[in-house]
Parts: C-alpha cells; sequence; structure tokens
C-alpha cells in the first residue's frame, strides 16, 4: 500500500444503500459521506436501525440479500470497492478490512481450537505456509492482545466472554489490515470487561497504525475510546466532529439528546419528583417483604449466600440491587417471586411464607407483587394483541368491573406512561418497538398498582435516548402511586439517581450496602470501586481505557474478595442484616 | 418511499414481494393440498355416480386391461371398466374409489390418535418434569428404536381380520414417539420464556398456560409433525396390507397390490392392476410432501425466497 499519511483509509462519497420490502424501498443509509483517515479511530453511533451497521457490512460487500448499494462511492485506500468481484472482495477482506462481530461467542467454531481458526485467515489469503511460521504468527497475535500463547491449544467454550472476544480481535489483526470494523464488540460484556477489551482494541489499533470504525450506542464508550464521532438518525449522518466538538458543543438535537440521555453519578438528576404518594394502606402490620437467612445453590455452586433483610413497606421506596452478571442479582430476584424455591431460609410476604401459599393467598400475592424483566421482546405473547397482557391480569384478579371500565383503565395506563393508547393496543408485539413494549410493561404494573414492583434490569435492553424515559416511568410508580420498587441493574449510575437504598452483590454476598449518594458517590469497598472506575463516562476529563496495562481487574477482584462488606448509614424502613 | 417514483422493474418486484407476504398463498401448499382433494373427489364423486357393487367379487369379466388397451388374450378395455378389471373379476375403478379414501383414513386417523397422545404426554412431560417427564422421555425414546412393522405383523397375526379403525389404532402406538418428543422439548423452552412468566405473575392457571398461552404457538410444529405422521402411518398401513395382514374384506390400496402379487399379476402383464393403486400412493405421498414442504415455509419466512 502506498497511502500517504494525508490519504484516507476510507472513503465514503453519498453512500446510499436501499432495501426493496413490500411496502416499497426503505433507504437505510442515505447520502453518507464521510472519511476514516490512517491511525483515527471513528466512533458511529445512533440507535438500532439507524444505519451503522449496514454501513459497515456495506464497505464489506456482505450486505444481507435484498439489499444494495444505490449509489454512491466506497473507497478503500485506493480500491474502488464496489468494482471489485467475489474473488478479489474476498481478498480484500480480513487482509485488508477486519471485521470483529458482536458476539464473539457465537464467531468462534466450537469444535476448533483458537489456534487453528487462526491460521484459517492466513492460508486463505496467503497461501499455504510453515506450521511453525503460522504458529510463530498467531502466538504474536495471541500476545498482542494480552492472552498467553497456551490460549491457542484451548477451544472456545474454555475461555471467558472478554477472552473470546479478544481473541477474535487478534484474528482481525493477524494480516495488518488498513482498517479495522469493530460492531458493538463489548455489548455482550459487562463493564469491567468491557473496559479491558476496549483497552486491548485501541492498543492494538495504535501499534499496526490502522483506521478503526467503532460501531456502538454508548455515548460514554465512544467518548473513551474514538477521536472522531459520527452521529447517525434514520440513516442520515446527523454530527460529524471529533469527540471534543461533540461533547461539549452538540449542533443536533439528537446529539444533545444522546448526551444528556446518559446519566451521571452526581450529575444532574433527570428526574422530578415532585409529588411524594403515600403507600397503599395495607391490612396487615407486617413487613411487605423479608428474607430470613435465604440461600441458593445450584449443584455445587452457591450463587447466593445466606442474607437478610426486612422491607417494611409503609412508605414507597426503591430498593437497588447492584451487581454483575453471575453475582446473583438476577437470582434474588426470581426467588422474591416465588418463581425459584430458596435452598435454605424464607421469603416471607406479609408474614406468609411466599413457597407454602394456598390457591387464594398466592392470588393475593401474585396481586401485590408484580415485575418488569429485562428482555421487552419475549414479555408478549406473538400470538396475541398487546393489549392481552394487560387485559388477561386485570380480569384475572378480579379488578375488572366491566368490559368499558377494563378498557378505561387500559388507556389510563398506556396515557401515564406515555402512550398512545388507540396506537400502541391493538397492535401485535412484533409491530412495536422495545420501548415501547417496555412501558407497556410498566403500564401493566400500574394499572394492577401491586405493593412491590420487582424490576430486573428494565432498560439494560431498551435504547440509550429511551433508558431516562422509561426509568422515569418507574420512578412515578412509587412517586405517584407509592409502589415499593426493588431494581435489579447493572448500572451503578441509574441506581445513584433513583434509589433509595443500595446494596452492591459480587458472588453473592453483599459487599456494601447503604444510601447511594454514600456508596455510589463515595465508594469505600474495593469492588464497588472497580465496578464505578469502569464506567465509560462521556466526559473527557475522566480517563478511562487509556492504554495503561497496569489495570488488571483480575487482581483488583481477588482483592476485593479478601475485603470485608462495608455497611455505610440506615434507611428507616429497610434493614439488611449485617453478615 | 412513494410509489409513483419506483421503477417498472421495482413495481413488479413489490407485487412479487406483497403476494409472498401473504404466506398462505403458497404454490406448494396449495399444490399438496390440491392432489388430496382430489383423491377424497375421486371417493366421495364416485360413490354418486359408479356401481359400487362391481367391487365384489366375480361381479365382471376377469382381467380387463383399461380403454384403449389390450391384454395378453387380446381384449380390448370397455367403457363399463374403464380402468380394468382384476383377476378376481373385480372392477378396478369401484376398487379405487372405495380404496383410495380407505387408505388416507387409516393413515389420518392414526395420525390423529398419535398427535393427542403426543401432545398430552409432550405437555405433562415439559411442563410437570421431575419423575413424569423422566417416565415420558425414556418410554418415547425406548419405542422410537423399535420397528414399528415387526411389531404390526406379530399383532395382526394374532388378531386375524381387523377393521380399519383397529388398524388405525394399533398404528397410532407407534406414532405417539416423535410428536410427544417434539411438544415436550419445544415446552420445555416455552416455560423459561418472558410471556410464560408474565402469565404466571398475572396469577394464571397452568390450564390457561398450556392451553391458551403455550398451544397456540405450537399450531405450525403441530401441524408440521401432523402432516409427516400421516406420512408414517400410511407407509406402514400399506407396508401391513402388503404383506396380506390388515383388514381381509375391506378393499384398500395397499390389499389391492396385494392380491395383484399374489395371482402373479406382474408375469401375466397385468400391470393396470398394481400399477393403478401404486400411481395413487405416490399422488398422496408426493401431495403430503408438498403441504409439508410448504407449511414449512409459511411458518419459517427464512425459506421463502425472493424469486
Amino acid at each position: 500500500m502506498t497511502d500517504t499519511p494525508d490519504k484516507p483509509v476510507l472513503t465514503l462519497r453519498d453512500l446510499t444503500i436501499e432495501f426493496p420490502t413490500s411496502q416499497g424501498v426503505v433507504r437505510a443509509v442515505k447520502a453518507l459521506s464521510l472519511d476514516i483517515h490512517k491511525g483515527r479511530r471513528v466512533g458511529f453511533i445512533g440507535e438500532s436501525g439507524s444505519g451503522k451497521t449496514t454501513t459497515a457490512l456495506a464497505v464489506m460487500q456482505l450486505l444481507a440479500e435484498p439489499g444494495r448499494v444505490a449509489h454512491g462511492q466506497i473507497d478503500l485506500g485506493g480500491t474502488d470497492i464496489l468494482s471489485l468481484d467475489e474473488e478479489e472482495i474476498r481478498q480484500t477482506r480480513l487482509s485488508r478490512v477486519a471485521y470483529i462481530p458482536q458476539g464473539a461467542m457465537n464467531s468462534l467454531n466450537p469444535v476448533m481450537r483458537v489456534e487453528p481458526q487462526m491460521w484459517d485467515g492466513i492460508i486463505a489469503h496467503e497461501g499455504h505456509s510453515d506450521r511453525s511460521e503460522l504458529k510463530r504468527r498467531s502466538d504474536e497475535a495471541l500476545q498482542s492482545v494480552g492472552l498467553p500463547i497456551h490460549a491457542g491449544q484451548l477451544y472456545p467454550h474454555e475461555l471467558s466472554g472478554g477472552m473470546k472476544q479478544r481473541v477474535c480481535i487478534a484474528m482481525g489483526i493477524i494480516l495488518n489490515p488498513e482498517l479495522i470494523i469493530a460492531d458493538e464488540p463489548t455489548s455482550a460484556l459487562d463493564v469491567v470487561t468491557q473496559r479491558q477489551v476496549m483497552q486491548t482494541l485501541k492498543d492494538i489499533q495504535r501499534q499496526i497504525g490502522s483506521g478503526l470504525m467503532l460501531i456502538g450506542h454508548d455515548m460514554g464508550l465512544m467518548a473513551q475510546t474514538v477521536d472522531e464521532l459520527a452521529v447517525l438518525k434514520d440513516g442520515e449522518l446527523v454530527e460529524h466532529g471529533t469527540v471534543r466538538q461533540i461533547l461539549e458543543a452538540p449542533k443536533h438535537p439528537y446529539t444533545k439528546d444522546l448526551i444528556s440521555s446518559v446519566p451521571l453519578v452526581g450529575g444532574e438528576s433527570f428526574l422530578n419528583p415532585d409529588a411524594r404518594a403515600d403507600a397503599p394502606k395495607r391490612n396487615s402490620s407486617e413487613p411487605l417483604l423479608s428474607f430470613e437467612n435465604v440461600r441458593k445453590d445450584y449443584g455445587m455452586v452457591t450463587a447466593l449466600h445466606p442474607m437478610s433483610f426486612t422491607l417494611q413497606g409503609d412508605t414507597p421506596q426503591i430498593i437497588s440491587i447492584v451487581g454483575q452478571s453471575g453475582s446473583g442479582k438476577s437470582t434474588m430476584g426470581s426467588i422474591m417471586l416465588g418463581f425459584n424455591p430458596p435452598s435454605q431460609g424464607r421469603v416471607l410476604f406479609e408474614g406468609q411464607d411466599v413457597q407454602k401459599m394456598s390457591a387464594v393467598q398466592s392470588l393475593d400475592f401474585r396481586r401485590n407483587v408484580q415485575a418488569v424483566f429485562q428482555d421487552p421482546y419475549a414479555c408478549f405473547n406473538p400470538f396475541y394483541r398487546v393489549d392481552h397482557a394487560l387485559k388477561f391480569p386485570f380480569r384475572q384478579f378480579g379488578l375488572a368491573q366491566s368490559p368499558e371500565h377494563t378498557r378505561r383503565a387500559m388507556e389510563e395506563a398506556c396515557q401515564a406512561v406515555g402512550l398512545d393508547p388507540d396506537l400502541v393496543l391493538s397492535r401485535y408485539p412484533h409491530q412495536l418497538s422495545g420501548g415501547q413494549r417496555q412501558r407497556l410493561i410498566v403500564a401493566r404494573a400500574l394499572m394492577l398498582s401491586p405493593k412491590l414492583l420487582i424490576a430486573d434490569e428494565p432498560v439494560s435492553m431498551v435504547d440509550a435516548s429511551l433508558r431516562a424515559s422509561i426509568l422515569s416511568n418507574i420512578y412515578d410508580l412509587k412517586d405517584k402511586y407509592g409502589i415499593s420498587i426493588l431494581y435489579i441493574t447493572h448500572d451503578l449510575a441509574t441506581a445513584y439517581h433513583v434509589s433509595d437504598f443500595v446494596m452492591v452483590l459480587f458472588k453473592g454476598h453483599v459487599v456494601e450496602a447503604g444510601p447511594p449518594k454514600e456508596v455510589i458517590g463515595a465508594p469505600q469497598h474495593p469492588y464497588t470501586q472497580l465496578l464505578i472506575d469502569s464506567i465509560p463516562w462521556p466526559d473527557l476529563k475522566r480517563s478511562w481505557g487509556d492504554g495503561r496495562q497496569d489495570w488488571d481487574p483480575v487482581e483488583l477482584e481477588t482483592e476485593a474478595q479478601r475485603a470485608a462488606a462495608v455497611y455505610r448509614g440506615e434507611v428507616s424502613g429497610f434493614d439488611l442484616a449485617q453478615a | 418511499m412513494a410509489v409513483q417514483d419506483m421503477t417498472r422493474a421495482e413495481r413488479r418486484q413489490a407485487r412479487r414481494i406483497r403476494r409472498f407476504d401473504n404466506p398462505w398463498i403458497n404454490p406448494k401448499l396449495l399444490w399438496g393440498v390440491g392432489l388430496l382433494i382430489t383423491i377424497i373427489a375421486i371417493g366421495v364423486i364416485g360413490r354418486l355416480i359408479w356401481n359400487l357393487d362391481l367391487v365384489f367379487t366375480g361381479s365382471s369379466p376377469l382381467k380387463l386391461p383399461p380403454l384403449g388397451f389390450e391384454n395378453l388374450r387380446k381384449q380390448p378395455g370397455v367403457l363399463d371398466h374403464p380402468l380394468g378389471t382384476d383377476g378376481g373379476g373385480r372392477d378396478m375403478l369401484s376398487l379405487i374409489i372405495i380404496g383410495a379414501p380407505n387408505t388416507l383414513f387409516v393413515g389420518l386417523l392414526a395420525s390423529l390418535i398419535g398427535m393427542s397422545i403426543g401432545i398430552f404426554l409432550g405437555f405433562s412431560a415439559g411442563f410437570l418434569g421431575g419423575r413424569t417427564d423422566d417416565v415420558i422421555r425414556v418410554g418415547a425414546d425406548v419405542m422410537i428404536t423399535i420397528p414399528p412393522l415387526l411389531i404390526l405383523v406379530v399383532f395382526q397375526s394374532a388378531f386375524g381380520d381387523v377393521t380399519l379403525t383397529m388398524m388405525a389404532l394399533l398404528i397410532a402406538g407407534f406414532v405417539w414417539q416423535s410428536p410427544t418428543r417434539l411438544i415436550r422439548a419445544q415446552v420445555l423452552s416455552m416455560k423459561q420464556s418472558g410471556y410464560v412468566q408474565m402469565a404466571q405473575l398475572s396469577g394464571a392457571s397452568t390450564f390457561h398456560i398450556m392451553f391458551r398461552e403455550m398451544l397456540p404457538n405450537l399450531v405450525p410444529y403441530l401441524f408440521g409433525s401432523f402432516i409427516a405422521s400421516v406420512t408414517t402411518s400410511i407407509v406402514t398401513a400399506v407396508g401391513l396390507e402388503v404383506l396380506g395382514l390388515g383388514p381381509q374384506r375391506i378393499p384398500t390400496l395397499g390389499r389391492t397390490i396385494y392380491e395383484a402379487i399374489n395371482a402373479g399379476a406382474l408375469i401375466q402383464n397385468l400391470w393396470w392392476w398394481w400399477g393403478i393403486p401404486t400411481l395413487l400412493l405416490g399422488v398422496m405421498f408426493i401431495g403430503l410432501l408438498l403441504i409439508n414442504l410448504g407449511l414449512d415455509e409459511v411458518s419459517n419466512p427464512r425459506l421463502r425466497k425472493l424469486s
């Protein structure tokens, strides 16, 4: 390659991509023009459906049928990509453009060791070479992404998610490409691993000096990783500039939305607590929910170590349970809902053991304890219109007086969460977006007015720009309707804003607990500190993935395991027994 | 995007996609259903316009060829017996009018019973789990390894003459295993799905969850599985009949082939005797296969191609 430094690695000119459908031709990408220069990192940010991935696939001529490039030009370091034939583009992929996919766990062949999978790429482009030469190059690539050499001898299932993603990076850079395309490379990983993988990616990109096209939807991650940012909305490039320009002076309203939708610890709250509603009248003096020494084992593994707490429920409160995947937080949620019996101890709802309820008590318990789950796509039966999910429980719990009354209640609930009832209620689930569906689930909880709502990662699968508004819908449940909420999340920033009390879980233990201002605002336990350090802030002053190799989460986690739990201040109405 | 600024080729493609958007207008499905309806129609219309007494032995001249052919004795086909007659003096057309629907009936009844058992056992195993699941799963797995024809031959020889319904019942005992396994697997994965959890949260009864939430989503699988087991049942039934087992006094396609082989129709060049029933069986299987392929495309849009 004979590029001069000022010659861009990738030039997109007026790129328009179309998908013919039965409703006419859909333009996924509209007249996009952009340069990626050598050694620069460019982030493509936008909601799902904004055309980020489509653009990336077009660069490699991997558009799915019947998509096509309608007009425009794609120029990769002097080569017109669109004029290449099948064989030429095959030679170009990997050797000149590398693609790092979203789900690394699905991208590796499960029946092959890692090493031969890496050799495949070399052999396909350079023909057969000596085994020791292949071995040398794959070892070098593995080392450059910070993996031990013996990782090459392992099968994909023997590697963790973060390691698999790094193997994918190693495969991508093995032929020193001019351009690396990384499509949400960390979306399936938790924050600590995300930071490590992004550091690796930045390091390696700097070493080989290629261009990087990073696709994502997380403004914080972008701010910490890229040099330039391209904001896409409905296939149009609405803003393009350096990260500093865009973060400090966003011009387009959509960019402003994206930036403000990322909640900051200590920043301004996105909630407006106006009314303080009282909890619904209870005819029981027993606490609303209590855990008595609850433990849960899955085989030999203890997912949750003995834990006791009492939630009085006389004043509505939001209790946050924060932790990484595998910390036991979702197990806690399903134990509370009675879906999963505890291995030891009892869960009491108003003095009644959840596992030993009669049919009548059980119906009453179901009415009073509702949930919002993580995946809004799975929560609706695809066979029915969405109003089935709202209507059915309303009738089942004997709240409906007449069909007219049910309809009115549904419409009111929809309006309360900001949905137009005429537009959504008579649709099928697949016709609604994830955000609309999650709001409907919140509306459903509202209609039933339970005493306790368990919200298990309610916004983690929703587009970033909608998260704040859905969270404030949930917050309103407490504020306006007096419902106590257990908020299970991995996102410390939102927990900071919504909750009255925070518990940080680490491997089934509570490591730090107390009011959010203290626990998240000024963490004392090393694990809480590790979590907070790993969050990518949309703030250039807070450095994150600056390529320091001394940041080793494994060591920090071992340290965290030795440290004793830290209990900070008390909050009336919620008692956590100190272990 | 407005319709007017599309080129002619694009409009044509859009029309093709629209047609393709209604999955039930599927050529394979329509052809398959058409072929089966033809066979049923032969049975229904035949009963109205043809003299069915010709199905008895000796009611017609022996070994007449179909219309337009000659047999070895140089006898031409006659209009009274357009498809010829067999070696026992039975009219081929009336044999088919009665026999073809009978064969289809055995297949449908057997797989209907088999599917019902399968749905019941599959749901029980998947939903209740534990010991029930173990028993049903092991039972189905063991039964699937036993060749059905072997057992049925023993059964039928012991029973002697059986009715069509009896035979369908016996065959049903061997077609419930695969629907059981299929439904069990689907129920197991569906049990974890969000909407089933939502229904549980809504205080729904087990009955409601099984039949109102889960079953409607299983319909495409059930259809596919049903058609597949109809095919299996017909193959088994015909297999038994060709061996001379099964109903002795009721004409079926398999029984006709058995008699043809028994009477040496192959060496006497009486090709219409075994050929016509075989052809009809072929049509039946092609029809079922097309329905199965069509249903597959209906329930799995990825298989539908744009061109």
